[in-house]
């Protein structure tokens, strides 16, 4: 099992095209939000805007970077038989979801990090050093849910389809989410939608260790409900991944 | 015209200390919509056989093999692979597998996909060995999406070696290769075989299923309609005709001749399909002096298919 993950995370890396756009997207983003609105007044209790949307955009790159390693790899590896010579080898089925599973998790961790050093070089971003660690960990976490969306879309749609999929999953959990505009200024039925969405308290786990605070546990709680069901989800479709049952 | 041939497996005392098939399969059906693929099967390999499944597209041979690897589960029936169920006999790593559809993990380079895998067995043959065999050296650090349909082929084949596994499963693994390359490949496995290990292969190629296995199972139409010695197969599916033109209108009886599986008439010309042309000639000539324009020769294996086929629908 070791093995096979470290080949996946290898392979992960190696793809220059993937990385491009789940790491160079939201840095980008990054660098121009914050230069548009960094001077604008503090926005939500206290945080600096440099700060918040670095961690918007840390939670937006985290979770393009699990969803993406996700889904359309999936889909890509069940359409071209892949996943069906791995059910030939002794790796249990569950093995090779748990695999899947760690490596998209891992995938969120070179955006925010890149994210956080590109706030702190670039924007002068300060931070009581113990909570950068709390942070990556937490936003890193925190995107269990979209792991599992992942596999529930690789083994459903085909390649081309996993891809759109995805990324208009990604574009809508983002936007409504308050990852790139702030929550309170959207239209009052938009938030009501942004407080159940996991992208929305993926954030504010994020911006409760930056203002100093323990991440709250409703936060947690949301985030766990939509891990859970789409964990459900991918445990009854996954079959069509590992052909065999979990 | 089903024929139970029973044989001696040539080597079937090569193994007595592990006793048991390495498969069983018994009254085995499978349907996918109104197609039923698999019709009641029955069939067994013994450990250490080299057993080809043999038959037209369409037989049922990719679906047995399926449901002997427990990717599919038979709607009727029962499946055991060396004493135990497929998907135990899989996850202990007693089974390598090569399927028409398998794929590889895109993105990797070929020895760093064999190594993981080599690395989910329990006793798996050395990197360079499975290389070796499998005709893949010098390939190691090519990507496995830019090898070509054959090197694909191999490295296949390499993934179902590297385990060492005791019972071999390969699904027509012979079908993208040309003569010279298909003995090379039956040539590199004769040092598994040689080791005790079992194969079941399936192919649609009577030629190599003659040279390379001690015992055929013919399937047609999701039945097994003969199994037993290549040779025994062969007579039976009668591969030799003799086409000729008689004078008077009496046709019936031909079948009986010696050396005559099947007769059959069109008008004046009859056509034999023979196991043994050299006799049925003799006989023809002696029992019919009428007979002229005789011609004799073979027939595609396609068509001992379809009267094998036929003879079952009927």
């Amino acid at each position: 099992m070791r093995s096979y993950l470290a080949l996946e995370l290898r392979r992960s890396l190696r793809d220059r095209r993937y990385l491009l756009l789940v790491v160079g997207w939201p840095v980008g983003a990054y660098l121009l939000f914050s230069t548009v609105f960094g001077a604008a007044s503090d926005r939500s209790e206290g945080l600096a805007p440099t700060i918040e949307i670095m961690i918007a955009m840390a939670a937006f790159g985290a979770m393009g970077g699990v969803l993406m390693a996700s889904g359309p790899r999936l889909a890509i590896d069940r359409q071209v038989g892949w996943l069906r010579q791995l059910s030939l080898t002794p790796l249990s089925p569950f093995r090779v979801l748990a695999v899947r599973l760690i490596t998209a998790m891992t995938l969120s961790l070179p955006a925010i990090c890149l994210i956080f050093l590109t706030a702190a070089v670039v924007k002068d971003v300060t931070l009581p050093l113990w909570e950068w660690p709390v942070l990556v960990l937490c936003i890193a976490a925190g995107c269990l849910p979209f792991a599992a969306m992942g596999i529930v879309i690789g083994s459903i749609a085909d390649g081309d389809g996993a891809q759109g999929l995805t990324m208009v999953l990604y574009l809508v959990l983002a936007a409504l989410g308050g990852l790139w505009v702030p929550e309170q200024i959207l239209p009052a039925p938009l938030q009501t939608v942004a407080n159940a969405l996991p992208s929305y308290h993926l954030a504010q786990l994020g911006w409760s260790v930056a203002r100093g605070l323990a991440p709250a546990i409703g936060d947690g709680l949301v985030l766990l409900g939509w891990f859970g069901v789409a964990a459900l989800l991918a445990v009854a479709v996954s079959r069509r991944l590992t052909l065999r049952t979990v | 015209m089903t024929q139970q041939i029973s044989v001696q497996p040539r080597n079937a005392s090569a193994d007595h200390a592990t006793t048991g098939d390495a498969v069983r399969v018994e009254g085995v059906s499978r349907s996918y919509g109104a197609v039923r693929a698999v019709d009641d099967v029955s069939l067994s390999v013994g450990r250490g056989q080299t057993v080809a499944l043999l038959g037209p597209n369409g037989a049922g041979k990719t679906t047995t093999i399926t449901m002997i690897l427990g990717l599919a589960r038979p709607d009727q029936g029962t499946v055991a692979v060396l004493g135990t169920s497929p998907e135990d006999a899989v996850a202990r790593g007693l089974i390598g597998a090569m399927l028409q559809d398998g794929g590889m993990m895109p993105g990797v380079q070929v020895g760093e996909l064999l190594a993981m895998v080599r690395n989910l067995f329990p006793a798996p043959l050395s990197l360079r060995e499975t290389m070796v065999v499998a005709q893949l050296e010098g390939l190691e650090k090519r990507r496995v999406d830019r090898l070509s349909g054959g090197q694909s082929q191999r490295l296949r084949l390499a993934m179902a070696l590297v385990g060492d596994p005791e019972l071999l499963i390969l699904d027509e693994p012979t079908a993208a290769m040309d003569v010279e390359a298909r003995r090379n490949f039956w040539h590199e496995m004769r040092g598994f075989t040689d080791r005790g290990r079992t194969i079941l292969f399936s192919t649609h190629y009577l030629e190599e299923a003659d040279i390379t296995a001690d015992r055929i199972i013919l399937m047609a139409r999701g039945r097994v309609v003969a199994d037993g010695t290549p040779s025994a197969i062969k007579n039976s599916v009668g591969l030799r005709v003799i086409r000729f033109t008689v004078v008077r209108a009496e046709t019936s009886g031909f079948d009986s001749l010696p050396g005559v599986v099947a007769a059959s008439a069109h008008g004046n010309r009859v056509e034999l399909r023979c196991r043994d042309t050299d006799l049925a000639l003799r006989a023809l000539l002696n029992t019919r002096p009428d007979a002229h324009d005789i011609e004799v020769s073979g027939i595609a294996l396609e068509d001992a298919f379809l009267s094998i086929t036929d003879g079952v629908a009927a």
